[in-house]
């Protein structure tokens, strides 16, 4: 999101959910949106039915390239090179908006300057798009004034993945597809809160709704309202603390996440570990990180408690206490109060309304949002809300850019860290599946989602799958210079050849213990979507029981192993 | 739209867009028309024939949802004429369900009985005993397909087409044999569904209907709690009902369905996923951890009071801040956990403990 502050002021998606429907162009890049987003996808799906053109950019054909106008079926990590080509081709071609350029935005002549060395033709070279294509999606993005930008982790998750978002940004920009309904910049949200927590500011960088922890006059007013010293110096971000897990830091407090399951390069974290020294847990259930824990807290689930979660779209909705939570778990707000009052805080909060109040006092943009007014409302309240008698924003940038003027910033194309060689020659990727969610902790205790998907797979295209002499439902090793795993292969249209794709929501096959730690410089998010690897056969493997019915896939559903369909 | 549009509805004025239908029109008014097969995300097809309204000029009664209003229409949706023909149609519906009690196990009460009984519909007539095929063998774990309930308004055929998109279940047959059907017969789980749910929400009749209730015999929907709450999986932030049995184990309440919100409620407009609508077995599993724990002086892990454990949480960072100074602690922050906890994370690392190494688990 680092990238998006930068350029446009806003580290969330500038339109709703809603407006998608109504778009009449709608470019797909690095988002598996029907499985990882799946009610977007059914906004789509709509505005698709309705005639809106759907582009699809992603290495992995997926099941929106179904119903695509076109699929750009880029090299994995390419990103930049594909869209510095649109970008050329609609400078070249004149399709920018010069007005919106010139009264909304800096540094436009850098990337002219920059893009200029990226014609369709050395964009095919790099991504493997043909040049023809390249110029068709650029032009109809430009000339369609309701064109829409969707992306998540693919986009992200790279060594290289603010240069993407700026990338893309700089394409709004120079088109002006900013500031009304249905267009503009998007990327969808993982998880339930992720937007939430980052306006709360759990962020090594930000207080509460975006303010610097390093601006004087942001770090008084909290050293007031919170009647304390704090520090002034920007914390380690949770890919540095991974790194320096052991040796510069010492203890964690961690609150639902398994680390140990969910970050890249995984032995060496375990290596470091050892060497921590306290670690505090609160969690639903005992997870990989456990073995590390001195203290484990008994949590409560969502249908547990109170309080609000922050969608993508910027809409803060209530979440609602249904039952009471099992034994003694109690709620992650009830433990932390009780946690800062034994290292001695002296907090007294009766409710999540209250401490919802205290956050939002200080946090301008959110001032206008309480529980008392979600309530009433049934349907949220979306930031910016800076007033109680404020309606919320449905889409950002409204009559200009929220930071004033929008920033162009040059990049150039810089590829991924780990390319195809000798001894790795496949390229890997990771993703989520509509069956599972992250490490699957809740998905995988549920029979019907784990029937449909009960173990752990990679995708591999039959091409290579044949030259190592796997036959689909095969055991396979897979590895990478960190680590290797075993799993099923399933033999699949849906990579190119030479690339492999594998879900990361399983226990026994870690995807992070063959993924690269090497993270984006700006905000540290690892590498998850290209590393090299290479693919064997498990000899002792028992074979596959042929008896059974191949007409009916081994995955059943899925729609793109070699049997296709149904 | 252009200039305005007038109608006029049961005597009064109205005015529209171009594009509206007399059902939209009605709604606005607050005019109460009854429909089964209509459903605002799906195209009309005006199957079901209970929402005719009358139209003077028009010979025919004309399907509301289906009939686009124009300008100086004359329409009245309540007459002799019209109540008879929803009598004598609903009456004909019923002698091709099931009875009203039968429906009294399923979730959600049925759209179709209850509009019976508005109408006073017959329940006497002679039973159809259509011959409708039906998946009994589906292994599929959620969704139940009762043909015997079935009236062929096709809203979930209709609903897989158009707002899923992946045409899983289709309707198949002819004459009293047409009913709702995959592909070759195949389980669900071997087809194109993606098991959304959206064919039970959407159902009027409690046809397609959740398996797990049934299976495990709990409470009907019509005696359960409805709690609206956000979903806690992906960043959509689906609306859902949290549908509670607030007597099961032993009082603490359990969840034992998720239902849809109506239409038109942000963010999801009545949708939902299939981890969304069932993956909820996690909130009572029996792996959930129910007391705190600590690890001993033997290495391994001890059931322990809260007291003990927060004060051994609480010795054990202070300690390390002690030794090795404020910033060799790290607080790890969660985006599945509320606003509010997290709020509170960062400012026990900030406040309490003096550092700024606080990030949550998924900031990109």
């Amino acid at each position: 999101m680092a990238g998006l502050v930068t350029t446009f002021g806003a580290g969330a998606m500038t339109n709703s959910i809603g407006e998608i429907r109504d778009a009449d162009f709608l470019f797909v890049i690095g988002s598996n949106t029907s499985e990882a987003h799946p009610i977007i996808a059914m906004e789509m799906k709509r505005a698709v039915h309705r005639g809106a053109t759907l582009v699809v950019a992603d290495p992995r054909a997926i099941w929106m390239t179904n119903i695509a106008d076109r699929h750009l079926r880029l090299n994995p990590g390419t990103d930049v090179a594909l869209l510095n080509a649109m970008a050329h081709v609609i400078i070249e071609e004149g399709l920018t908006d010069e007005d919106f350029i010139a009264s909304n935005t800096d540094h436009f002549e850098s990337v002219k300057a920059a893009v200029a060395a990226y014609p369709p033709e050395r964009g095919e070279e790099i991504t493997g798009i043909p040049a023809e294509q390249i110029r068709a999606v650029a032009r109809q993005y430009a000339s369609t004034r309701k064109a829409g930008i969707y992306y998540t982790l693919g986009i992200t998750e790279h060594s290289h993945g603010t240069d993407n978002v700026y990338a893309l940004s700089n394409l709004v920009l120079m088109t002006g597809h900013i500031g009304h309904a249905s267009m503009g910049l998007n990327p969808l949200r993982g998880q339930n809160n992720v937007q939430g927590a980052n306006d709360a500011g759990a962020s090594p960088v930000f207080f509460p709704g975006y303010q610097r922890v390093d601006a004087a006059g942001i770090v008084d007013k909290y050293e007031a309202s919170w009647g304390t010293e704090l520090s002034r110096t920007p914390g380690l971000n949770l890919n540095e603390m991974m790194k320096v897990a052991g040796s510069t830091l010492k203890a964690f407090f961690i609150m639902g996440e398994d680390i140990l399951l969910s970050e890249p390069n995984v032995s060496h974290l375990e290596e470091g570990l050892n060497d921590v020294e306290f670690v505090v847990l609160q969690d639903l259930f005992l997870n990989e990180t456990a073995r590390f824990a001195d203290v484990i807290f008994p949590a409560a689930c969502f249908a547990e408690k109170e309080g609000v979660f922050t969608n993508s779209e910027r809409r803060v909705q209530r979440v609602r206490k249904a039952v009471e939570p099992p034994g003694q778990a109690r709620a992650d707000w009830e433990i932390l109060v009780a946690l800062a009052n034994a290292c001695g805080a002296d907090w007294h909060y009766e409710s999540p309304a209250q401490i919802y109040d205290e956050m939002v006092k200080d946090a301008p943009n959110f001032a206008g949002i309480s529980h008392a007014r979600i309530d009433e409302r049934h349907e949220g309240l979306q930031w910016p809300c800076p007033s109680a008698e404020h309606e919320g924003t449905r889409f950002l940038h409204k009559g200009g850019i929220l930071r004033g003027r929008g920033q162009f910033q040059a990049v150039e194309y810089r590829p991924s860290l780990e390319l195809a060689c000798e001894d790795y020659p496949l390229v890997m990727s990771t993703g989520r599946t509509l069956y599972h969610y992250n490490a699957a902790t809740q998905t995988r205790r549920d029979p019907g989602t784990d029937e449909k998907q009960p173990e752990a797979f990679i995708e591999m295209h039959r091409f290579d799958a044949k030259k190592r002499g796997l036959a689909d439902g095969d055991m396979a090793e897979i590895r990478t210079r960190r680590g290797r795993v075993e799993c099923r292969v399933i033999v699949s249209r849906q990579v190119q050849k030479g690339c492999i794709w594998m879900p990361l929501h399983f226990a026994e096959a870690r995807a992070n213990l063959l993924t690269n730690d090497a993270g984006d410089a700006v905000t540290g998010t690892a590498e998850f979507k290209v590393c090299v690897a290479e693919v064997s056969r498990v000899q002792s493997a028992a074979p596959v029981d042929r008896s059974v019915d191949r007409s009916v896939d081994r995955f059943p559903g899925s729609y793109y192993s070699e049997g296709g369909a149904h | 739209m252009g200039k305005t549009l007038e109608l006029t509805l049961n005597g009064q004025t109205l005015s529209f867009g171009e594009g509206d239908t007399i059902l939209d029109v009605a709604g606005r008014a607050g005019e109460e028309i009854m429909t089964l097969c209509h459903d605002p995300r799906l195209k009309p097809v005006g199957a079901c024939r209970t929402c005719l309204v009358e139209i003077d000029g028009w010979r025919r009664l004309a399907p509301s949802c289906a009939t686009k209003a124009e300008a100086g229409m004359r329409i009245t949706t309540h007459n002799e004429r019209i109540d008879r023909h929803q009598k004598a149609l609903l009456s004909l519906y019923l002698s091709d369900s099931v009875s009203e009690e039968a429906t009294h196990d399923t979730a959600d009460a049925s759209q179709l009985h209850s509009w019976a009984a508005r109408v006073g519909a017959a329940t006497d007539w002679p039973h159809l005993d259509s011959q409708r095929f039906e998946r009994s063998d589906d292994r599929n774990p959620y969704v139940q397909f009762r043909a015997d309930r079935c009236i062929l308004c096709a809203r979930c055929t209709r609903y897989c087409a158009e707002v899923e998109s992946v045409s899983a279940i289709t309707l198949a047959g002819r004459g009293s044999k047409t009913t709702i059907a995959t592909t070759d017969a195949r389980s669900l789980l071997d087809t194109s569904c993606e098991l959304c749910g959206g064919c039970i929400d959407v159902c009027p009749t409690g046809a397609m209907t959740e398996k797990k209730p049934l299976a495990q015999r709990l409470k009907p929907a019509r005696m359960l709690d409805k709690v609206r709450t956000t979903c806690n999986y992906c960043g959509v932030g689906c609306q859902m009902d949290l549908n509670v049995d607030r007597a099961a184990h032993q009082g603490r309440g359990q969840v034992v369905k998720i239902s849809s919100p109506e239409t038109g409620v942000a963010p999801n407009d009545g949708n939902l996923c299939v981890k969304g609508r069932f993956a909820y077995q996690f909130i009572d599993h029996q792996d959930r951890l129910q007391v705190p724990l600590v690890r001993g002086e033997d290495g391994e892990l001890h059931e322990a009071s809260w007291e003990e454990a927060l004060q051994a949480a609480a010795r054990g960072l202070q300690g390390v801040a002690k030794r090795h100074g404020a910033d060799s602690l790290g607080f790890i922050s969660s985006s599945r956990c509320t606003g509010e906890e997290n709020y509170l994370v960062q400012k026990l690392s900030r406040a309490v403990f003096k550092t700024n190494n606080v990030h949550q688990c998924s900031a990109t």
